[in-house]
């Protein structure tokens, strides 16, 4: 036997690896999957890597990176080792991500309507009411079939022992969901040997499920329903899965100068003139959906939208207003929903977070600043945020201050060290950090796509699975026993 | 279909079209100037008169370089600073199809993107220095396979009438054009039937630049001279690049659009290109000859632009206002409907 890619493999010291055990031993669902790769020498892989990369090139599946005036299209990095993780493991991140949408689901009613969680004092009343994503003007409103999280998109992260925790869940317009499904058609494209006696568990039905969930939140009786997908338009950056989507869920893809509305009614302009629209899938933030009612200087929405929508009119997927229920400030409290709505104990644990707004989080907080992360819970996107671990002193101190000044504004987390995985650098195997986001579909009930998207670090030491910085993808497998 | 979709489709196969014409065009052109030796002065220049890009080109390039050969194909070919240029068509081509991809077959957007490749890329670059003419052809049968793939991977309906829609329209105002070339290159008073050596081969390089060479050939009667090739490529109906071919396919079309769009009221698009193809079938050769064809071609590349207007009001881009009208409109067909169904459930009652 040739040298095998794995040969020489180093796991990092503290981290978890996905694969290889302390001993340096695969992990036993993987085991077979190291078996096939091991048969493969450096050439051989660095062959299939550059067959994969030349499959999105030629199928367009781009993402584009604008830098002032000029924009390059990019392929977003695929790195060919699978990310596997064992049936019995998923079956509990299921049941676990089900039960966390249904209170997600379940509270974002609540709070647009009785608010009795609020007035049981279970979230302190401020940090909903506070939030960016409350939308005060929707109070009263309920969707059809008061779903509110048809789509979520639930970031995971494994810690140093190995437990999968929730880090964030995305239930605005989670994205990424194409690249799973495309990362699994590259793979056995390029390299169906690696499927040979191993069983996978299938993505494709997403588009299936995502279809069967906005039927089913259609209003009106039965008939066919006429549902679009609703996008910024080619130049945002996602633009291949808002076009990819649509194509897959059968349903036309369209801008918001495509829609009007009348009467309450949406339509869209068609080459038959005016066409009534039953479920909107909306690719567009909150903010810029509806000119009349949110950001009035908005190009990209519809006016008037969010009246048909009030009305019953018409479905929006995901419902307006889900903003509060990712909101950073309102995580720390998403077990105490899963308790209070369901009576349940929460399956997925998530990380340990305090609140600053509770004086005693908050003096723990204040003690250990050069240890913990420190996030304000209404910034977005990583802005004015403190990583203690290698924060200067200095800036350690700044955050004292802003903390004190305004302790209900922030909240704080211990760093955890992401697991890694195998991954190809192009010349060599090394571990690389990742993270999960399985996306989980709701209609009449939920539905969870075996896998997810695995993110991938792929600079040496790096914890940004960002793709446009730096981040790549890798096809995520949900493996049975061994056959 | 959404308009903006069919907008984007009817605008895909015209930037195609013009690809297709304006390499066929610069390969006979390059290949015809080696044919009658060094005397090749405005051989070029019509080429960027027709393509309406006079004005851009003497401003940025200045009027030395229209008489050479290099400068000329350069700028027609790679220039990315104006939108007739085979690049920029062929981004334009591959923007279109990008935008509207669910509207597409997987096999056509891929043979749509492997062109936009390669043409970015140094192999391309390398064909053109190397060999002018094999680059030329790759372009004008890529257009070609695009209209293969089309026509047997996509349903056979709206989007597919809509890209054959552009493609008619374009066609019309592209054989106008290279008519025209004829005219800029000869001037109106060399247009009767020379019988001359260096004469024919023009004629023959305009057959060419529409691939008609063969197919005017077997049309017994022509013998060749100006106006045989300008009445084949005016009004023989058989011919696909033929004005008159043409505007019977647009009739077709958008008879087409308006069973599967069950549509009975006035259609602006219909009336205009009833006008349009009314005009041009009362049109003959004697007509042609007195009105010179330069006249003739202008005027078909203006008619052909209100054809296109009319077509986008209709189904493009239409009004708001129309559309808000249109709404009202259904709910009252509704409403009434919907008493007349009560009343006869009374009444049975």
């Amino acid at each position: 036997m040739g040298k095998g890619i794995f040969e020489g493999y180093q796991r990092l010291a503290g981290t978890f690896d996905e694969f290889f055990d302390a001993d340096g031993k695969p992990q036993s669902a993987v085991a077979a999957v190291v078996d096939h790769l091991n048969e493969l020498t450096r050439r051989d892989f660095r062959r299939l890597q550059g067959l994969a990369d030349a499959t999105f090139l030629r199928g367009g599946i781009t993402f584009t990176l604008y830098d002032g005036n000029s924009s390059t299209e990019r392929i977003f990095p695929f790195d060919m080792i699978p990310r596997v993780i064992a049936a019995r493991e998923w079956r509990e991140i299921e049941a676990g991500l089900v039960q966390r949408i249904q209170a997600l689901n379940l509270f974002l009613a609540d709070v647009y309507s009785d608010q009795r969680i609020l007035q049981e004092d279970v979230i302190p009343r401020h940090l909903v009411e506070g939030s960016k994503g409350y939308r005060s003007q929707l109070k009263g409103i309920r969707p059809p079939k008061d779903v509110w999280v048809h789509i979520a998109g639930v970031d995971l992260i494994r810690d140093g022992e190995g437990r999968l925790r929730v880090l964030e869940d995305n239930v605005r317009v989670p994205s990424g969901v194409s690249y799973v499904l495309e990362n699994r058609e590259t793979m056995k494209k390029t390299y169906p040997a690696i499927f040979r006696n191993v069983s996978v568990e299938a993505v494709e039905s997403y588009t299936h499920k995502l279809r069967e969930a906005m039927n089913a939140v259609a209003p009106g009786e039965g008939g066919t329903k006429r549902m679009v997908v609703l996008t910024p338009g080619p130049f945002n950056s996602a633009y291949f899965e808002h076009s990819y989507l649509a194509r897959r869920i059968g349903c036309e893809l369209v801008q918001g100068s495509d829609l009007f509305v009348e009467r309450n009614r949406v339509y869209a302009k068609t080459t038959q003139g005016p066409a009534p629209i039953d479920v909107i899938y909306r690719r567009i933030d909150d903010d810029f959906l509806d000119p009349e009612v949110f950001r009035a200087d908005s190009m990209l929405g519809v006016p008037g939208l969010i009246g048909a929508w009030a009305a019953g009119n018409v479905a929006i997927v995901n419902a307006v207003g889900n903003g509060v229920a990712d909101d950073k400030g309102v995580y720390p409290f998403v077990p105490d929903m899963i308790r209070f709505y369901l009576s349940e104990d929460p399956i997925l644990p998530q990380v340990d977070t305090y609140v600053c707004a509770r004086e005693d989080d908050c003096s723990y907080v204040l003690e250990h600043l050069s240890e913990l992360v420190v996030k304000p819970v209404n910034e977005a996107g990583g802005y004015g945020m403190l990583m203690g671990p290698s924060a200067t002193r200095a800036e350690c101190a700044e955050f004292r201050k802003r903390v004190e000044a305004d302790p209900r504004n922030y909240i704080a987390q211990s760093r955890i060290e992401l697991s890694t995985c195998p991954t190809w650098t192009s010349k060599a195997v090394e571990p690389r950090h990742v993270d999960l986001r399985p996306f989980v579909v709701t209609g009449d009930r939920s539905w969870v796509l075996p896998g997810g998207l695995t993110r991938v670090a792929l600079r040496k030491g790096s914890y940004i699975v960002n793709s446009s910085q730096g981040g790549g993808s890798k096809d995520t497998w949900v493996v049975g026993e061994s056959t | 279909m959404i308009s903006r979709v069919a907008d984007s489709c009817f605008w895909l196969t015209r930037y195609l079209e013009r690809v297709d014409t304006w390499s066929r065009l610069l390969d006979v052109t390059s290949s015809f100037s080696l044919d009658v030796g060094p005397d090749g002065s405005g051989r070029w220049r019509p080429l960027v008169i027709v393509v309406g890009q006079e004005k851009d080109f003497l401003e940025r390039i200045g009027a030395a370089g229209m008489e050479d050969a290099e400068v000329v194909q350069h700028y027609l070919v790679w220039d990315e600073r104006h939108p007739a240029s085979l690049f920029s068509s062929i981004r334009a081509v591959r923007e279109n199809a990008r935008t509207i991809r669910e509207a597409m077959s997987v096999e056509m957007w891929e043979a749509v993107n492997q062109s936009w490749l390669w043409l970015t890329s140094r192999s391309a670059k390398r064909l053109y220095d190397r060999e002018r003419g094999a680059f030329y052809e790759r372009l004008s049968s890529d257009c070609m396979m695009f209209h293969g793939i089309c026509y047997s991977t996509m349903l056979h309906e709206d989007p597919f009438t809509f890209m054959k829609l552009g493609r008619a329209v374009e066609r019309i105002g592209q054989t106008s054009r290279i008519l025209d070339v004829r005219h800029h290159a000869l001037g109106e008073s060399s247009q009767d039937d020379e019988e001359s050596a260096a004469m024919a081969a023009r004629w023959l390089a305009i057959l060419r630049s529409c691939s008609a060479y063969e197919p005017f050939f077997k049309r017994a009667a022509n013998v060749l001279s100006g106006s045989a090739v300008a009445e084949f490529l005016l009004f023989e109906r058989t011919f696909p690049r033929s004005v008159l071919h043409n505007l019977d396919r647009v009739r077709g079309l958008l008879e087409r659009l308006r069973q599967s769009n069950d549509a009975t009221g006035k259609s602006p698009a219909w009336e205009s290109l009833e006008r349009f193809r009314g005009s041009v079938l009362q049109l003959d050769m004697d007509e042609v000859r007195r009105q010179g064809i330069h006249r003739v071609a202008t005027w078909l590349v203006d008619e052909t632009a209100v054809l296109c207007n009319a077509i986008h009001e209709e189904f493009l881009d239409p009004s708001i206002d129309s559309l808000r009208a249109r709404v009202h409109r259904n709910d009252r067909v509704a409403a009434r409907r919907q008493l007349r169904a009560q009343s006869q459930v009374q009444t049975q009652g």
